[in-house]
Order: C-alpha cells, then sequence, then structure tokens
C-alpha cells in the first residue's frame, strides 16, 4: 500500500494539503481535482450564493470558477497566499462580476425585497464548525460600523462607494473601516 | 506625492475585498502595489483573511454541480504554467497561455495566408487590395491577442446543444470579448451562424456578423463595445444572415 501512496497528500492537512494537491491538478491529475472540488465546493457555492443570492446563478458561477481552478492550475503560485484563497478569491471576483452589472443589480435588490437578508449577515451562515465560529467571535470582535463595512463589501458584493452610500458615511471613513476592520480580524485569526 | 500614496495605501483593505468600484481604480491601486511592498503584504494577509470569512459561508452545492464539472473538466484543455518573466510581468504579453485560442489565432494566420495565396494569382493591379486585407486582418489579429492576453481576460467555454462548444474570452477593461467555436455542425441550404450582442436590458440588439467554418472551426472574431452583463449569443439564421435574430439563440453567454 505505501509504495502506492507517495503521491497521496496527508488526508487533512490544511494549506500543504490543497498545494499538493494544486500541483496535482496543474499536471492533468483529475483525480486530485475532485478531491479539491470535496474540499472547496462547498466553500465556493456557499460564498457565491451569499453574494449572488440566487441558487441558479450560483450554480452556474461556481461552475465557471471550479472549471477556471481546472484549467489554470499551473498559475497558482504558492509563494504568493495558500490554495484556498486562490480559489476563493476567484469565487468572490467571479460572484461581484455577477451583481455588480446594473440589471443584475437591479434583480437582486428585488430579490432582497422578497427575502429579507438578516441585519446579522453571518449570523445564519455560520454554522457549527470551529472554524467558522471562530471567525464570528473574530467579527463579534469588531466595531460595529467595521463589521457591517466589511459584511456589506465582502458578503453583500458591494463596492466601497456603495457601501457609503448605505451606511450614509464619507469614502474615506470606509477605506479607513474596512482597512482596520481586516486588520483586526486578521490579528484575531491570527493570519500571518 | 506622499498624499497621494497614502490614499492609494489605505486602499489595501478595498482592494482585498474586491470592492473597489471600476476597473481604472483597480489598475491604479495595482500600479501602486507594483511599487509597494508593505501594500503587497497587506493586501495578501487581507486576503487570507476574507477567505476564512467565505470558508465561514460555505453551503452544500446542489449535487448536479459536480457531476457537470467533472464533465466539463474531462473536455477542458489547461492552460500551460507561466514562466517566471510572465508571471511577475503585467500585461503579460504572451500569446501562448490560451491554447485553445492560440490554434484558434493559428487558423486565423492560416485562413489569411490562403487569402494571400489565392489573391497573388491574381492580376497586379490587386496588390495593393490584398495589401490592405493582410493589414487589417493583422490588427485585427493584434487585437484579438490583446484581448486574449489582457490581464483581466476571463476564460468561458460553454458545450451547445447543437453539439461543439463555444469560447469566449472576455476582457473588461478592453470592454471586448473574443468568440470561437469548435465541432459546431455544418450547416445546410446556405443558413448561417450568426453573432448577436445583447444589451442587458434586453432591449438592444446588436449583430456582430457570421460566423465561419473552417472544419468545423472558426476564427476568433473580436466584438468590441462589450460591457458588463452584455449577453452574446448564436443564432442559425437563413443564407445571408439577418438584421435581428429570427429564432432564439441555441447559446447565449454573459459577458
Amino acid at each position: 500500500m505505501r509504495a502506492s501512496e507517495p503521491e497521496v497528500p496527508r488526508p487533512e492537512g490544511g494549506d500543504q494539503y490543497l498545494n499538493g494537491l494544486l500541483a496535482r491538478v496543474a499536471r492533468g491529475d483529475q483525480a486530485a481535482f475532485e478531491a479539491v472540488y470535496d474540499k472547496l465546493a462547498g466553500p465556493v457555492y456557499g460564498l457565491i450564493l451569499r453574494v449572488v443570492r440566487d441558487p441558479a446563478q450560483s450554480e452556474e458561477v461556481s461552475q465557471d470558477v471550479l472549471l477556471e481552478v481546472w484549467r489554470s492550475a499551473a498559475r497558482f503560485d504558492p509563494a504568493k497566499g495558500s490554495a484556498a484563497t486562490w480559489v476563493m478569491t476567484i469565487a468572490h471576483r467571479r460572484a461581484v462580476d455577477r451583481v455588480r452589472s446594473a440589471a443584475a443589480a437591479a434583480a437582486r435588490e428585488q430579490r432582497t425585497a422578497e427575502v429579507p437578508v438578516p441585519q446579522d449577515a453571518v449570523a445564519d451562515v455560520v454554522e457549527a464548525s470551529l472554524d467558522a465560529e471562530r471567525v464570528r467571535r473574530c467579527l463579534d470582535g469588531l466595531t460595529e460600523s467595521q463589521r457591517e463595512s466589511i459584511t456589506l463589501a465582502y458578503y453583500g458584493g458591494y463596492s466601497y462607494r456603495q457601501v457609503g452610500e448605505r451606511l450614509g458615511i464619507a469614502l474615506s471613513t470606509i477605506k479607513t473601516r474596512i482597512r482596520d476592520g481586516l486588520i483586526r480580524m486578521r490579528d484575531c485569526l491570527g493570519v500571518s | 506625492m506622499a498624499p497621494l500614496r497614502g490614499n492609494q495605501h489605505t486602499l489595501t483593505g478595498v482592494y482585498a475585498l474586491d470592492a473597489l468600484d471600476t476597473d481604472a481604480e483597480v489598475a491604479r491601486f495595482e500600479r501602486h502595489m507594483a511599487r509597494c511592498q508593505s501594500c503587497t503584504s497587506e493586501v495578501r494577509g487581507f486576503r487570507e483573511t476574507a477567505t476564512q470569512l467565505g470558508m465561514a459561508a460555505s453551503s452544500q452545492p446542489p449535487p448536479t454541480l459536480r457531476a457537470t464539472v467533472m464533465d466539463e473538466v474531462a473536455r477542458t484543455r489547461q492552460l500551460p504554467a507561466p514562466d517566471d518573466g510572465a508571471r511577475h510581468r503585467r500585461p503579460a504579453p504572451r500569446l501562448t497561455w490560451l491554447p485553445r485560442l492560440a490554434m484558434a489565432g493559428a487558423a486565423i494566420g492560416l485562413a489569411a495566408a490562403i487569402t494571400l495565396g489565392v489573391l497573388l494569382v491574381n492580376t497586379q493591379n490587386e496588390l495593393s487590395q490584398t495589401r490592405h486585407q493582410l493589414a487589417q486582418s493583422q490588427t485585427e489579429l493584434a487585437a484579438i491577442n490583446a484581448v486574449r492576453t489582457a490581464s483581466d481576460a476571463i476564460l468561458l467555454t460553454k458545450a451547445t446543444p447543437i453539439g461543439g462548444t463555444v469560447t469566449v474570452v472576455a476582457s473588461a477593461s478592453r470592454h471586448q470579448i473574443v468568440v470561437t467555436a469548435r465541432g459546431l455542425p455544418v450547416l445546410r441550404a446556405g443558413k448561417v451562424y450568426q453573432l448577436w450582442l445583447i444589451g442587458s436590458n434586453g432591449n438592444k440588439i446588436r449583430s456582430e456578423g457570421l460566423l465561419t467554418l473552417h472544419n468545423g472551426r472558426t476564427g476568433p472574431v473580436l466584438i468590441s463595445g462589450v460591457l458588463r452583463g452584455d449577453i452574446f449569443g448564436i443564432t442559425v439564421e437563413p443564407p445571408g444572415g439577418t438584421v435581428q435574430p429570427t429564432v432564439k439563440p441555441f447559446i447565449a453567454i454573459r459577458a
């Protein structure tokens, strides 16, 4: 058994495990891609759904994102960040692209009106997992305005100008709030 | 200079959350970041932080997604690894990073060459026209390559219900897309594939010309003036094409 397994990374490892998988995906290894899928399809879909809010569109965007991971795995550079961040950054950008067009934004506003999103946008997404709990605790540690700005920008997919308009706050203030909030989040989460 | 720099520096958080308003703002910040080591590392940390926010939103995807993705994966070619120079240079002036389109590019090159060959047997006074056509195809080829290698280029490949695949490379900053198709069925009775650009509100439909097949494959077609949210579609139309689509597009892709 052992001889046939040197290519298989440690099953439960975090960054190293995913980095190794992506390196194999870059060489055209479909089994490795399936493992990446099993690890990240939930986060990718969940994040896109949170931003886009429409399940059918979210599935479509997720499909594009996951295919993009397969297609450009060779462009992932572990020196620039973790594999999960590489994938989730692609997912977030695509989700934001989808909702930023005027028509899409209008349609989304309508959906928002129909299905009210809870004021605390994080409360319902944070599930039992310890990591999510940690994120929630760290968000709780922010000032309310920092938390609002970050949540609207990241989960809401709003531009900082839109965030400013919604909160009635000057652009320069929004910039600072987001940055200060992220610094606090980063330190709380122990991101190096 | 100092205030401007400071100003840009405070955008690290907004940038890391993809919350800048325009592509121009993104480009300006990225130019700044290229010279600002502390911005680069701050953005990196913020992105890792944002990832944890994203992971916390995890949700069970629809069961159909897996099969769809794996099916696409089995049919989708991968990009080669960028060489180290290209990785740090932007926009990377390389023509090879989209193999499928590179092939399509070769196809248009070949088409141009064939055109040239045919035209060369014509009379001398047509030579200037030949030169003109060749220059045009080269200009178009250059524009196509510019889209393919744009730093914000994204590529979508979709299988069509009538067979074959359509690939679109879109660059939001250039407002252009490049379309290629392969494996589309050959049409009978002179019918043609016609390209359309449909405004996001659905009321502005513009013909983008016909798609010519060579052995089931097409050369890349450049479409300009594309806005985010526009829909690109292909229909099958009577010989010569039509002013407005007469049928529903068999494939539609949102830019």
